[in-house]
């Protein structure tokens, strides 16, 4: 049994330019223990799956799924109550902009100190000194070294990527079973990425954690990750194993992400142009019909506005008209 | 920080200076003898004359005169009350007790009423609470306040007869100042009676604690509203949901404590409108503080009181709005963070 399994996922937007689908029927399953990649560009909605999935949606969101199950209850019939206790406990999130989602008012090391798991067998006086050292024991996992200059700063004192390990840290410490890590190394060097990404995938391994890893970067996903969902301007395009994906993109989106990828062997002429699909990712109020990817496709048609239902064969999924894949595909949208 | 605090000093002691010499040029206008309105002897002997003439430098030009004047009055020289010949000092800080005690339990009030008031009107979802509250509020805000003293008083007082209306305590008790605050003068005093004259000091503040309270209160509901609903919305309050956390605890220990940096913020400015009204509500109530001292003091033409008490009660706003602001910067470490940028 799939630990997440969502079923055409519809998030709804109230702007002032009237009602916007920002996530269309997206579908999305998590294996228990996957390292699951979602690659898109910003703005196409990974950000707003995210917090569906974990239950802290805007204000003007309207959500509808088909089915929307959580190791086997269903979370769209869960009250916030409940969802609350999901939070956190099993469902953990590393969020994308750290140094705003640290309470600026209080020191970072109360808030990691909240965020540790209460001991219940332990008398309440001991409780503090043990969930300090929990926390500092967590940070020096995340790699921070100084933990009690850390501990007693408050957020804007510290760097981005400072503020990004202690919301990690805060993440891993009550060890959910699914993590989702939004951009958890956008503004890190690459030491500290690679850092942050094996600490990842040895909870993975050790742990049995599921990651759903959210990034704009193919070739460090494509790295660490078992399972591969694109997603472009909130439908996805196709999902698959990470190996297979790469080796032979069904849609032409990911054949153009696989193949426009730069190639640093030094082959490229000096100022030549960078290989690209035409065009821009569109504005949210300015949403194509049907399949979003339609006027930049190189394979479009006139039959590509209509929304393309995700085909499977075996365990790789697509949404398109004309895949590059010849036999014809089992529709999905009833399974 | 330091040169934080050797700012605010500065613009503490520049303010004072400017008061000061507003004092000293209004001093000369008044309709009488300068000498007269300096030191309040109406018919002076000529060994007072000279004094005061030595004292205030009145033979020298108007520099050296505001020179001597400064050093007079922060001296603690206020002269003497023209209406009863004491020392104006001594009035000042007999009657400025009172007005702290009446000050601080309206403030008190006001807070303690007015934030959870505020935060549940942030959190509350229902239509009815959330404008009711507002209305409410609003409805507070632009009452006069000398409206509601007397007409509070007709109610409670004079109708009802459930609390007296003037006064701090009943003339029955006789009770030593210690500190001047009556409700803990009467705790302190070793009469038989303390526990009844303390009740009895506690009725007589209801009332013009409530009238004073009411603007400061229908200013922080409104404040702590408006900050809660913007700090709910933070990426920070969405990620300690995202950990678990209970609503509760996410409003008493992330919201609140950034929302009430505002509020801190908004009763350094609101200092000098409340002490005007605590003046008119002192009036209304006989309050003997520093308020009905002062307008007594206009209505007999008392010189030197009327330069006393603006200077007094002047400078304690100065000092307070000040204060409120170092503290508010002490406490706050966001606003440090500007601070921690720019030093």
């Amino acid at each position: 049994m799939p630990l997440l399994d969502i079923r055409n996922l519809t998030i709804e937007l109230d702007t002032p330019h009237g009602r916007v689908k920002a996530l269309e029927r997206v579908s999305l399953t998590i294996n228990p223990g996957e390292l699951h990649g979602l690659v898109g560009e910003s703005g196409s909605g990974r950000s707003l799956l995210a917090r569906a999935i974990l239950g802290v949606p805007g204000h003007n969101w309207t959500i509808t799924a088909d089915r929307m199950m959580w190791d086997g209850q269903n979370l769209m019939e869960m009250s916030s109550k409940q969802r609350r206790n999901l939070m956190g406990s099993e469902i953990a999130m590393i969020f994308q902009d750290p140094t705003s989602s640290l309470d600026p008012a209080i020191s970072v090391g109360s808030q990691i100190i909240e965020a540790m798991p209460i001991d219940k067998s332990l008398p309440l006086w001991k409780r503090g000194r043990v969930r300090r050292k929990i926390a500092e024991k967590w940070l020096h996992k995340v790699g921070i070294k100084n933990t009690d200059k850390v501990m007693d700063s408050y957020a804007w004192e510290l760097s981005e990527g400072e503020c990004q390990k202690v919301m990690i840290a805060m993440a891993v410490a009550n060890q959910p079973r699914l993590l989702i890590a939004d951009e958890p190394t956008d503004s890190m060097e690459l030491s500290t990425q690679a850092q942050i990404f094996r600490l990842l995938s040895k909870l993975n391994q050790l742990q049995n954690v599921s990651i759903l890893l959210i990034s704009h970067e193919l070739e460090t996903l494509s790295g660490w990750c078992d399972q591969l969902t694109v997603l472009y301007c909130g439908q996805v395009m196709e999902s698959g194993p990470t190996s297979e994906l790469i080796a032979q993109p069904f849609h032409p989106y990911t054949k153009a992400l696989v193949e426009n990828a730069p190639d640093y062997s030094g082959e490229l002429p000096h100022k030549s142009m960078m290989q690209t699909l035409p065009g821009s990712a569109p504005a949210l109020q300015h949403l194509p019909i049907g399949c979003r990817l339609g006027p930049r496709c190189p394979q479009a048609q006139k039959k590509c506005v209509s929304q393309p239902s995700l085909c499977h064969k075996k365990d790789r999924y697509f949404a398109c008209h004309f895949p590059y894949h010849n036999e014809p595909c089992n529709d999905d949208t009833s399974s | 920080m330091g040169r934080y605090l050797l700012r605010r000093l500065n613009l503490f002691l520049a303010t004072s200076l400017v008061l000061i010499a507003v004092l000293f040029i209004t001093t000369g206008y008044f309709p009488v003898d300068k000498q007269y309105a300096l030191t309040g002897i109406e018919s002076p002997t000529l060994q007072q004359q000279a004094l005061s003439r030595d004292e205030f430098k009145l033979d020298s030009n108007g520099f050296n005169q505001f020179l001597a004047y400064t050093e007079q009055r922060l001296s603690g020289n206020l002269g003497l009350s023209v209406t009863s010949q004491k020392p104006v000092i001594d009035e000042l800080t007999q009657v400025l007790p009172a007005s702290f005690e009446l000050a601080i339990v309206a403030g008190l009030l006001a807070i303690l009423l007015g934030v959870p008031l505020g935060v549940l009107a942030s959190l509350s979802k229902n239509k009815i609470t959330q404008h009711s509250i507002m209305a409410i509020t609003l409805t507070g805000y632009s009452i006069p306040v000398f409206w509601l003293g007397l007409t509070l008083s007709l109610w409670f007082g004079v109708e009802l007869g459930w609390l007296p209306i003037s006064g701090r305590i009943n003339l029955l008790y006789e009770i030593e100042p210690i500190t001047g605050f009556m409700l803990i003068d009467t705790l302190l005093s070793d009469s038989i009676y303390r526990i009844s004259a303390f009740l009895d000091a506690l009725q007589h503040i209801v009332l013009p604690a409530i009238t004073l309270a009411v603007l400061p209160f229908t200013v922080v509901v409104r404040i702590t509203r408006a900050a809660m609903l913007h700090i709910m919305n933070e990426p920070y309050i969405r990620a300690a949901e995202a950990r678990g956390l209970h609503t509760g605890t996410i409003v008493l220990r992330h919201a609140l404590p950034n929302a009430l940096i505002p509020v801190l913020k908004n009763m350094g400015l609101m200092l000098g409108t409340f002490a005007s009204y605590a003046m008119i509500v002192e009036v209304i109530f006989s309050w003997p503080g520093v308020g009905s001292w002062l307008v007594s003091g206009i209505y007999q033409r008392d010189y030197t009181v009327i330069q006393g008490g603006v200077l007094g009660v002047a400078l304690i706003i100065i000092f307070f709005s000040i204060l409120i602001e170092v503290l508010h910067n002490a406490i706050n470490p966001i606003s440090r963070k500007e601070i921690y940028a720019a030093n």
